[in-house]
């Protein structure tokens, strides 16, 4: 799983879990810390991150180069989305929609 | 007045993770335990979620880990060559010493190593002859 994956137009963030791909979507319209981001996903998603969570997602998502850390203020760390992050989760929001045009379909041609 | 600290539980859970995550995160992961605290999030979950992030810290392979890993299998496979041919050249020996105190069972012989040069002219092609010294017929 490298960022040659997401250019190469594969979803990359459907393999790294739901925490993940709601952490760049948080971070897309701007950097935040571990505070900030638990409160944007609850309020966006309706999901309360735990801090365990939210940090192992974190770690991930530096590694594999879709987000980068900011210069402390105080004892915070904020993060912000990298070029190769939107780009992956672009094409996570792509297979999504795909997904669920097809369901809404199904769900219409089966009369439910 | 003084800053609120994680409790007791939270402190332990965080002293659970790797050295390298705590220096990383371990200020900021107190400090937004205290927040969450503040929020009404009970004590116990924000613990029982650190202990689980630092089971799958301590479980998810590093490339530095990784590094180690394969070095250790190398010398492992290094140590089980060394060993076979260890075990090798103490067994020919051992071959060569039965061979040599050989009793005779009648007709079965080892082959015999004196090779008898013959050519064969009408195939047109030089070869060696072995003959068994002992036996034609090989056991």
């Amino acid at each position: 799983m490298s960022v040659q994956d997401s250019k190469a137009g594969q979803d990359v963030l459907r393999r790294v879990g739901e925490a993940s791909a709601l952490i760049l979507i948080s971070l897309a319209d701007g950097p935040k810390h571990g505070y900030a981001l638990i409160q944007d996903i609850k309020q966006l998603a309706g999901l309360e991150l735990g801090p365990g969570t939210l940090y192992g997602a974190l770690d991930r998502l530096e590694r594999l180069g879709f987000i980068e850390p900011m210069p402390a203020d105080d004892r915070r760390h904020p993060y912000r989305i990298t070029t190769s992050g939107a780009a992956a989760l672009r094409v996570h929001l792509d297979a999504l929609e795909r997904v669920s045009a097809a369901g809404r379909l199904r769900l219409r041609l089966g009369g439910i | 007045m003084d800053e609120p600290r994680p409790t007791r539980l939270i402190e332990t859970a965080l002293q659970c993770y790797p050295a390298r995550w705590r220096r990383r995160h371990g200020d900021e992961a107190a400090e937004l335990a205290v927040l969450l605290i503040i929020d009404g999030t009970p004590p116990a979950s924000i613990a029982v979620s650190y202990l689980a992030g630092a089971a799958r810290e301590w479980l998810t392979p590093r490339p530095s880990r990784r590094m180690i890993t394969v070095a250790c299998a190398l010398l492992a496979a290094a140590c089980s060559l060394a060993a076979a041919a260890g075990l090798l050249t103490s067994a020919v020996p051992a071959r060569a010493a039965n061979t040599s105190h050989w009793h005779g069972r009648g007709h079965c012989r080892p082959a015999s190593p004196e090779p008898v040069p013959g050519v064969i002219a009408a195939m047109g092609h030089s070869h060696v002859i072995t003959r068994e010294a002992g036996h034609d017929r090989s056991c």
